[in-house]
């Protein structure tokens, strides 16, 4: 009989520590509550992209000498480069060069290993359509620079946590003209350079 | 009172209908799972019967025990021994289908001999109690005590059976099986207090 | 018989233009039924609109923000969007079953707004066995859900079909129990008669302080009822994509949808006549009239208390949904090992003993346990 009762008064316990845990998680997400939203409101607000952000590659036409270096650093070969030899002049002239964004993975080695720099990243990452094909760039669509965040009037543009000023730690207050915290890399290059005074 | 009356009418007949269309079919419907719906819908229908004779507890009653309980347990019971078996004509034809006229005509002259030694124009007495879970309490309690009590110990019976069934501690070793569950022994964790 | 009386002041009405009486109260008949179903329509979707606000604030989310004044559109343009959805039948399914069991979930939850009273005459109808036909009623349900699981030709949705209707036959009987107290403290099963029960003292003489562990019966087994989380292992997506309702899309899903915030909104109704004092407020109102001078039969005191007990009984309800919400986000979902020995080992022996207790205190205290 006491064992039973024993384990009744355990049972007893356990049911209130039980119900004490589920009450401690209430309180927790109840508290969550009154936090404000951390989201960002996508199409009328967006994020200001970091400064190494890998989008869209852009491709600079007349730079471009058709060495095809960016296809041979692609992990899967993707460019397109179709150039011909002109004799005349001893040189290979490009006739096109595209990039299908639906195969990129956006690893950025065309970019790192382009000879004369014609390749770049940009900010833009909303590459949605309707056709997959409409993904495949060509050379006057990678030409094309995309609009910035910062400069459509459409679009408020709000800092990530790391580009935000001192004390602020919610993109929705701070202008994004504010200076953020801490130094920019140019002063550190500056101060560097005083410093060793070469 | 004409409308109500008419109503009545309306729907002693359509109640009447289902019943008996959903019995045929719970009978003669091929698929074991239709019959078992089927039987739910008869069930509804013997709730509304109750609910016209003004029987509304027993109407609810109805409801939550055959439909609620009983259905769903055929139902479920099909459904976990979902195992399916050619059908086997049952040999000696005709001497089954003999016994089986035999039953029913002796099922129906013994409902037709009730239905003509009974009788049944009532003059309703309209009570002035609320409802009839009073009376039926009273009646449970006084009169009718004693067959109440052998209904639950018989269910108590029942549900001891059930229990004894389930554990398998019971159920006597078959051969070499082990048809034990092996579960770990529920270890205390020790909780610091704050 | 004080407070508001619509329909007798409808067939006087009527009456009073030369119909017979008889035509006029067939008239009012369709005025109540057509309300209650917007209530419990309305009062669904307003749950599924909270569903994703608070869900949003508990997540530090926004939720739905641009479809109307703080996205109060939502629900409309989901009811819209389901309705003009395909509606798929699976190949080799059953079609009649398969369209039959979400009507039958649906009316199985909707029918039970027949006995859910929003003040002393605002209700369809007052009959006696009130508490005990919703019980009854909302037990048809798992027909429907077995129905769907069967018929669907997939085994997710038959698992979840037979585990919805496993939870809910299991858990009906603790909230049959819980219910039966209540019953017992008040003499009669009919849920006006519960509430006025609790109308003395105000906020001191609801129920959720004589009954406080039927109260906490009745909870959780109102959560497994409405299969939520911690009890929505009939749904549960990471086992069983999505239960019963897997294969379901278009109308049919919408009807799944409907019924089961339908069914929330039933059991915070619930909660809140058998525990929360139904449509009484925190204060005796009577006496504030009578405090006032005003005569109960003043047509405006009767539509204002008409009103604020309407209100306050809404106001309860979606407190108790506003829980669910919160415990959604805050408890892991249990297995079905848990949640049967929840059911029979816990609250099936506590209901018992709670009825034996409220027994035993109603006829030592029978002035406070309704003797």
């Amino acid at each position: 009989m006491m064992k039973f009762l024993s384990k009744v008064g355990e049972y007893a316990r356990d049911a209130v520590q039980a119900a004490k845990y589920i009450g401690q998680g209430m309180m927790v997400t109840f508290d969550h509550m009154r936090r404000r939203p951390i989201t960002v409101r996508y199409p009328y607000e967006k994020l200001i992209p970091s400064e190494r952000f890998r989008g869209r590659i852009h491709f600079e036409f007349d730079k471009c000498i058709s060495c095809e270096v960016c296809v041979r650093v692609c992990p899967i070969n993707l460019p397109v480069v179709d150039w011909e030899y002109n004799s005349e002049i001893k040189k290979k002239e490009l006739k096109s060069y595209s990039i299908d964004f639906g195969v990129c993975i956006f690893c950025g080695n065309c970019v790192e290993y382009c000879p004369t720099n014609c390749l770049s990243m940009t900010e833009e990452y909303d590459l949605s359509t309707f056709d997959r094909h409409e993904l495949n760039f060509d050379n006057v669509a990678l030409g094309r620079l995309p609009t910035k965040v910062t400069e459509d009037p459409l679009v408020t543009p709000i800092r990530e946590l790391a580009y935000l000023p001192k004390g602020v730690l919610e993109g929705h207050k701070a202008d994004h003209r504010e200076r953020r915290a801490g130094k920019l890399p140019v002063e550190i290059i500056e101060e560097t350079q005083a410093t060793t005074g070469n | 009172m004409k409308l109500s009356q008419g109503v009545e009418l309306v729907s002693l007949l359509v109640l009447t209908a289902m019943v008996v269309a959903a019995a045929m079919g719970v009978v003669l419907s091929p698929s074991i799972v239709y019959a078992a719906f089927l039987l739910g819908l008869v069930f509804l229908g013997i709730a509304g019967m109750y609910l016209l004779l003004n029987a509304d507890f027993v109407a609810a009653a109805q409801v939550l025990i055959y439909v609620g309980a009983v259905n769903v347990l055929i139902l479920f019971a099909i459904m976990l021994v979902n195992r399916r078996k050619v059908y086997r004509e049952v040999k000696l034809g005709a001497v089954r289908q003999l016994v089986a006229i035999a039953v029913c005509v002796s099922l129906f002259a013994l409902l037709l001999y009730t239905n003509l030694n009974t009788v049944w124009l009532l003059t309703p007495e309209v009570t002035a109690l609320p409802s009839g879970i009073v009376t039926l309490g009273q009646h449970f309690f006084n009169e009718y005590l004693l067959p109440f009590e052998l209904a639950s110990v018989l269910l108590l019976v029942a549900l001891i059976g059930a229990i004894i069934l389930a554990r398998r501690e019971f159920v006597p070793d078959r051969g070499e099986e082990n048809l034990e569950l092996v579960e770990r022994p529920k270890e205390l964790v020790a909780v610091k207090e704050e | 018989m004080t407070g508001i009386d619509l329909q007798r002041s409808f067939i006087d009405l009527f009456s009073g233009l030369g119909i017979d009486p008889e035509v006029a109260r067939v008239m009012w008949m369709p005025l109540p039924m057509l309300a209650v179903v917007t209530i419990a329509t309305v009062g669904a979707l307003a749950a599924t609109w909270l569903e994703r606000k608070i869900s949003a604030a508990a997540q530090q989310r926004i939720g739905p923000e641009y479809a109307g004044p703080f996205g109060l559109a939502i629900p409309a343009a989901d009811v819209v969007k389901l309705l003009i959805k395909q509606t798929v039948v699976p190949a080799n399914a059953d079609p009649l079953l398969f369209v039959l069991g979400p009507v039958i979930v649906f009316i199985s939850v909707f029918l039970s707004f027949l006995v859910i009273p929003f003040g002393e005459n605002l209700v369809i109808s007052n009959v006696a066995t009130g508490i005990f036909l919703v019980i009854a009623i909302s037990s048809i349900a798992p027909i429907g859900l077995l129905m769907s699981g069967y018929s669907s030709n997939n085994k997710y949705s038959l698992l979840g079909g037979l585990r919805a209707a496993a939870q809910s036959i299991s858990y009906e009987i603790p909230l049959a129990l819980a219910a039966l107290a209540v019953a017992m403290m008040s003499n009669g099963l009919s849920t006006v008669e519960i509430v006025e029960q609790q109308a003395d003292l105000g906020i001191l003489s609801w129920n959720v302080w004589r009954q406080p562990i039927g109260f906490i019966i009745f909870i959780i087994a109102a959560l497994a009822e409405c299969e939520r989380i911690p009890f929505d292992l009939p749904e549960a997506e990471e086992e069983l994509v999505a239960g019963y309702q897997t294969e379901y899309s278009g109308v049919n899903f919408m009807l799944f949808y409907g019924a089961s915030y339908a069914n929330l909104f039933l059991s915070a109704l619930l909660v809140a006549i058998l525990y929360l004092g139904g449509w009484e407020l925190p204060f005796p109102i009577d006496k504030v009239a009578e405090l006032l001078s005003i005569p109960e039969t003043n047509p405006i005191w009767q539509v204002v208390a008409a009103f604020l007990g309407a209100t306050v009984i809404l106001l309860k309800a979606f407190a108790f949904i506003f829980l669910a919400i919160l415990l959604r986000w805050t408890v892991p979902r249990v297995r079905i090992d848990q949640l049967l020995d929840l059911g029979w080992k816990f609250l099936l022996p506590i209901g018992l003993a709670n009825l034996l207790l409220t027994a035993a205190l109603k006829l030592a205290f029978p002035g406070a346990f309704g003797g």
